[in-house]
């Protein structure tokens, strides 16, 4: 489902930052894999590449079938829309829409018609249990809830893979595993693949797989 | 040490918007230069002309334009107090020679002129002209300068032709005067010729325009003015040379103005340029600032290090602003010349162009000052950050609940003084200043308020539309009120001031069109000059004669226009065979009797005013009016009071009886032509040709041809309105490309996760152009809004402080219908930019950006 | 001083300068004629000996003070016709017209412009003007010898000090026919005009010269007069000596 081949990236700043140094990787379909390493070890790097937000300097990365290293930008922002759905750590809400306009903000991208857009949001609020808090702004919302809200919107239209970056790292112990549980029921239901980047321990445990990175290379790939 | 490492790095970070900045404050500075460098350009051309051409003449006596008889000289010879007087006449004629356009044609007594003038002269100095008696002897002679000669190729004993009465004359080359001095008056296209001869080329009987005298030695000026005006009495003007160059500026007064006005407006919105930028770096910059206060910055030192960034942002657009300025100056100073020419029949030359120091000390002062002003509220909002509160990101774009209140407090006491200064009475101009002034501070408070509820109004339609990029945009521009009603406030004053101006200018068409239909309704106007301004040409009273007895006229009037002081100013005598004239025209009356005042006008026992006159003079229907004119002051009583743009300054209609009587000139400038039925223009054009045509100088236009010159010169006149719009268009394009550079900052993590969860390039383009164009289509609603109060103003100001003249109020609507959609694609032009920079930064960086 | 002396030195001076004003007396009444008519040739030779020449006829009536001239010009062509009527007064400065057939005007030469050039002439347009000897107080400086001819020279300077551009005048009268030998007219201390007289013949019984140098020192040009044709006493009217009959005639 996910192939990395010999992928690098280099940042050119006044120094030159080498953040991820010839991984290959491969995940396949439906696993949930957790992915661990300090601050700076590369792990958002590696996320933001196979989400299609950056590029490789060099090396292949293939999704899904689709090699994101000849994609354009518009294709792939299509990869990503089709493919990919993201969950972050500070929920990246849009403010001044509604937890409902919030969901349906991809679908309406996509050019769905209002009925079925409609349609899909709720049936995707309810998926994560915020039926009740449709027309709430997201500061209206606890910080679970924002989270719930943003992971609705990760899977606007069911991708086969969701990439979630510190999904929990904002929020308490209680109502990270809250989240943690609704992302393994997602993952059980819906088969998708998953790929969680963290610092917790207990998430990373609770994955079937655990890859761990330093310094840009993958040091450990535990399969549980 | 301050700006050197906080200010310097920030606006390294905003290049561009420091740019636009600077152009903010260089584009009021060049209005400025431009205008008054032009303006002033063309006034001291005069001026150097004048002083030129006056030699060592200190005083000069002249009866408006009129001129006056003959016997005057001697008069004025035999005062005891007089040195030397010489008698003068002044042409402008075309040259015919490619490139040359017009020489000033001075004429003087040859025999006695040289106490006055320095005629310094080509080849050996003491030759004189070869042969003085030749020169005055043959009436065909002419001296050059030797720039002139040079430039086409002259040389004494040649011959040049030019335009006079008796049509197309050759005239021969007697004398070449050395370059420098008076020879380099009016540019060096200066020819001097006997007076005598003069009065019959150029028509003007047995008259003068002037006469030029020295004072004996021991005589103070005031003491042989005194002595002069005793002598010849109050319809005489008794004034230094210097005195023409103001009356020059007395009679381009109201161009002065208006260029005045268009300077002011555009640093006006300079300075709303520039308070847009330092609002929005305030505001961007507010966390930094909150750290320096946390480190002991005193909010002394803050604002100060904003009112120096304006300072040095002011100095860079100054200068910017000066060169390119002056730059434009010349082109300017030639098309307001021609305007000179065309509108007020006065003829100059624009010699150099030059930078005047102070103009450029003063735009300097102007553009630093204009800069600091502006940023002097977001220098002190700055200063008074809570270093605490800084630190924490916030809402606070926004503004505080008690200062909206304060907002709208302000702007409900400046509405309410606008509405009592309507009921004041007493000083018009305060009033109507006042007012102005009222409603646009008003409007400029209001201006969030206003902007928010257009916005909400608007956020459903544009979501309706485009679900996703529609809400965005609005919502960027509810969320952020100081940035968006910064840019609002700027363009929404440009727009205002173009439909009160476009308003001004129809109404002005319109009142114009209505006099051209009422009063300027013969067929052909026959005249001496191609251009029915131009006053140096004037026929003999007999040329009438042999038009009437042309069978296929159907009736004659003949037209004598003289400037005249009136009242200070120099305004229009027109004089004209009233009977005739009152069966054929039917001007709006605005006091009098219509069927009454012609005949009292006629009988030679009243004048109309035109009411533009009226007004700025303060003359009432009934009042005894006095008129200068060499056989003394004319007393008349205003018999009426009718619209009439003859002349811009105003006109005063009298018989043309009384006219020949005091003035003792029965020339005419202009004969008003009805044809009988039947006889079309051009071929009524065709015979009097074909009559006179041979023998005299005549041109004779159709009324179609004098109406397309009038609108011409009207147009090139409203041509300012044009540069006006240019202007707004150019506010609108530095304002919403400021404020879209720094909204797409601040949209940046939004614009991220659009592009996150399946944005295309093409959605995050879109969002930002609805911004832009909502942002301008705000501005322009609310600027048509401001804009129909305005011209309420403009209206009164022209009619009770400037021009006098009486225009209906009417909306232009199709200047505010047009500029809707101007302004939107100008809004979607300008958001390109900001729109290709917001797709093309990293999305990572976005995403990780808070 | 000697009161006896003082007084006695006064009368001489008084004696002297009434013998000056006999002197020029005489030499008006020598001159004295009903009319006279004549055709000049003005030759002006310029700074680079450059030479023009022009022609007129010259009628006057009457003599001195109370004289009125007409001169009208023959050639070259761009001149012909051209006039000039100076009026003279006893007690005041002439009236001086000019006519110019081409504009078929006059044009009157105001007293300010007399001191200027008569037309690039080394006359002045005052020159023309003749002026009664009671205009001016003259006085003897002495006798010196011009052209081999012994003469008186005097002064003379007008009595109205500001009727003319010059503020006295040295004059050299030929002691035995009582006429001018050369004049020579200054302003303060310096000279402006030096006019001599020359190749007297005695016509009519008046001496009268024919020839007429004059120059305007400083210029380095000079004006030469030649008469032609001179005769005293032709029939004149008064008419014709008018602005009319200068418009009439030409």
């Amino acid at each position: 489902m996910i192939d990395l081949q010999n992928v690098s990236k280099q940042f050119d700043g006044k120094r030159k930052v080498i953040a991820l140094d010839q991984v290959s990787l491969s995940i396949a379909r439906g696993e949930m894999v957790s992915m661990i390493g300090a601050s700076g070890s590369g792990k958002s790097t590696m996320l933001n590449l196979i989400g299609g937000l950056d590029r490789p300097t060099s090396g292949e990365i293939v999704v899904d079938g689709e090699r994101l290293g000849r994609a354009s930008g518009d294709q792939l922002t299509r990869i990503r829309r089709d493919k990919i759905g993201f969950i972050f750590q500070f929920f990246h809400l849009l403010p001044t829409l509604s937890c409902l306009e919030n969901v349906a903000l991809p679908l309406h991208l996509r050019g769905w018609s209002r009925r079925r857009i409609e349609e899909r949001a709720r049936e995707l609020l309810d998926l994560v249990q915020l039926g009740h808090r449709l027309d709430h702004l997201p500061e209206e919302l606890s910080g679970g809830e924002r989270q719930r809200a943003a992971i609705a919107r990760a899977l606007s239209v069911y991708p086969p893979i969701l990439l979630a970056d510190e999904p929990t790292g904002n929020l308490d112990s209680q109502t990270g595993a809250g989240i943690l549980s609704l992302i393994r029921g997602l993952h059980q239901r819906l088969e998708s693949t998953i790929l969680i980047v963290t610092h917790d321990m207990d998430v990373a445990e609770s994955c079937p797989r655990t890859i761990r990175l330093k310094d840009g290379k993958v040091i450990e790939d535990i399969r549980r | 040490m301050l700006l050197r490492l906080l200010t310097w790095p920030y606006v390294r970070k905003h290049k561009l918007r420091a740019i636009l900045t600077i152009l903010g404050i260089a584009l009021g500075v060049i209005v400025f230069v431009g205008m008054r460098t032009a303006n002033d350009s063309v006034l001291y051309g005069f001026q150097q002309t004048v002083d030129r051409l006056a030699g060592k003449t200190q005083l000069q006596i002249s009866s408006g334009e009129t001129g006056f008889p003959e016997e005057v000289l001697e008069r004025v010879q035999a005062l005891p107090e007089v040195e030397t007087a010489v008698p003068v006449i002044e042409a402008t004629v075309r040259t015919g020679l490619p490139g040359q356009g017009n020489i000033l044609i001075l004429a003087v007594d040859m025999t006695g002129d040289r106490g006055l003038r320095q005629y310094e002269f080509e080849e050996g100095d003491e030759s004189f002209i070869d042969d003085p008696l030749v020169f005055l002897a043959q009436p065909d002679s002419i001296m050059i300068t030797s720039e002139f000669a040079a430039r086409n190729h002259l040389a004494t004993g040649g011959r040049i032709s030019f335009d006079t009465m008796i049509g197309p004359k050759q005239f021969t080359i007697r004398g070449i005067m050395k370059s420098g001095g008076l020879a380099s008056a009016f540019g060096g296209n200066l020819a001097i010729m006997d007076i005598y001869a003069a009065q019959q080329v150029f028509g003007r009987g047995r008259s003068f325009d002037r006469i030029d005298l020295k004072l004996k030695p021991d005589v103070p000026l005031a003491r042989g003015q005194s002595a002069l005006q005793t002598l010849l009495g109050s319809g005489y003007q008794i004034e230094p040379p210097s005195s023409r160059g103001q009356q020059f500026e007395s009679i381009t007064r109201i161009f002065s103005i208006g260029a005045s006005l268009n300077s002011a407006f555009a640093l006006l919105i300079g300075l709303f340029i520039i308070y847009n930028t330092f609002a929005i770096a305030v505001t961007q910059r507010r966390s930094e600032i909150g750290i320096l206060r946390a480190l002991g910055a005193s909010s002394r030192q803050i604002s100060g290090l904003f009112l120096l960034e304006s300072a040095i942002l002011g100095l860079a657009g100054s200068i910017i602003g000066i060169a390119f300025g002056l730059l434009m100056a010349r082109g300017m100073a030639n098309y307001v010349s021609s305007l000179f020419g065309e509108i007020y029949g006065v003829a100059q030359r624009v010699e150099t162009v030059a930078a005047d120091p102070k103009i450029v000390a003063l735009a300097l002062v102007i553009g630093v000052a204009t800069s600091m002003l502006a940023a002097s509220i977001p220098a002190r909002d700055a200063s008074r950050v809570d270093p605490a509160a800084a630190l924490h990101k916030g809402a606070y774009e926004s503004f505080s609940p008690r200062e909206s209140r304060l907002r709208l407090i302000a702007a409900a006491g400046f509405l309410a003084i606008a509405a009592f200064s309507l009921f004041l009475r007493g000083s018009e101009g305060l009033r109507l200043y006042a007012g102005y002034l009222s409603v646009v501070l008003a409007a400029i408070l209001l201006t969030p308020a206003l902007v928010r509820r257009l916005v909400v109004a608007l956020r459903p339609l544009l979501r309706s539309l485009l679900p996703v990029e529609g809400a965005l945009a609005a919502d960027s521009l509810i969320r952020s009120p100081r940035r968006t009603s910064a840019t609002v406030a700027a363009v929404m004053l440009s727009i205002s001031l173009v439909a009160g101006l476009g308003g001004v200018s129809n109404a002005s068409y319109e009142s114009l069109m209505s006099w051209m239909n009422n009063v300027l309704n013969p067929d052909l106007f026959v005249g001496a000059s191609e251009q029915i301004s131009d006053r140096s040409f004037r026929f003999p009273a007999s040329i009438g004669g042999e038009l009437r007895r042309m069978d296929f006229i159907d009736e004659l009037q003949m037209v004598r226009t003289a400037r005249v002081m009136f009242r200070g100013a120099p305004v229009m005598v027109v004089a004209v065979t009233i009977d005739s004239l009152s069966r054929r025209v039917h001007p709006q009356v605005i006091a009098g009797d219509p069927s009454t005042m012609y005949r009292e006008v006629a009988a030679g026992r009243g004048v109309i005013f035109a009411d533009n006159l009226a007004l700025l003079k303060g003359v009432k229907l009934g009042d005894i009016v006095e008129i200068p004119s060499p056989s003394g002051v004319l007393k008349l009583p205003v018999a009426g009071i009718t619209i009439d743009y003859s002349d811009q300054q105003g006109a005063i209609l009298m018989d043309r009886s009384v006219f020949v009587r005091n003035w003792k000139d029965d020339t005419v400038n202009v004969f008003r032509v009805y044809l009988r039925k039947g006889v079309s223009a051009s071929e009524g054009k065709r015979r009097i040709l074909d009559r006179l045509g041979a023998q005299s100088r005549l041109f004779v236009l159709t009324n179609d041809q004098v109406r397309r010159f009038i609108l011409r010169v009207t147009d090139q006149w409203f041509a300012l309105t044009y540069m006006q719009i240019f202007v707004a268009v150019l506010v609108a394009i530095l304002g919403i490309v400021n404020s879209l550079t720094v909204s797409i900052t601040d949209r940046r993590r939004e614009l991220g996760v659009l592009q996150a969860v399946g944005g295309l390039r093409r959605q995050v383009r879109q969002t930002i152009w609805i911004e832009a164009m909502s942002i301008a289509l705000v501005s322009v609603l609310l600027g048509l809004a401001l804009g129909a109060v305005i011209l309420f103003y403009y209206l009164g100001i022209i009619r009770e402080q400037i021009a006098g003249v009486r225009l209906e109020y009417e909306y232009p609507v199709r200047i505010a219908l047009s500029l809707i959609p101007t302004m939107i694609a100008v809004a979607f032009l300008s958001a390109l930019g900001p729109a290709e920079s917001a797709v093309r930064s990293s999305l990572v960086e976005a995403l990780e950006y808070e | 001083m000697n009161k006896f002396l003082a007084v006695l030195f006064f009368t001489a001076a008084l004696l002297r300068a009434q013998d000056a004003r006999r002197i020029m007396q005489e030499v008006q009444d020598r001159a004295r004629a009903a009319s006279q008519r004549y055709e000049g040739t003005l030759k002006v030779i310029d700074s680079r000996n450059k030479i023009s020449e022009k022609r007129w006829t010259y009628d006057r009536i009457g003599s001195a003070g109370s004289s009125k001239v007409v001169i009208r010009f023959s050639a070259p062509a761009e001149v012909k016709g051209v006039a000039l009527l100076v009026v003279n007064h006893p007690e005041r400065s002439s009236d001086q017209w000019m006519w110019t057939p081409a504009l078929q005007r006059d044009r009157r030469i105001a007293f300010q412009d007399r001191s200027t050039r008569f037309f690039g002439t080394d006359f002045s347009f005052e020159d023309l003007e003749e002026r009664d000897s009671n205009q001016y107080d003259y006085t003897i400086l002495g006798e010196e010898t011009v052209n081999g001819a012994p003469c008186w020279k005097l002064e003379s300077r007008p009595k109205k000090s500001k009727s003319s551009q010059y503020t006295h005048a040295h004059i050299w009268v030929d002691k035995a026919r009582y006429v001018f030998e050369k004049i020579e007219s200054f302003h303060g201390g310096k000279l402006i005009r030096r006019l001599i007289y020359g190749d007297y013949r005695r016509i009519q019984n008046i001496w009268t010269p024919l020839t007429m140098e004059i120059e305007e020192v400083g210029r380095k040009s000079k004006t030469i007069l030649h008469t032609e044709k001179l005769q005293y006493n032709v029939p004149m009217k008064e008419e014709q000596f008018t602005l009319q009959a200068l418009r009439r005639e030409s």
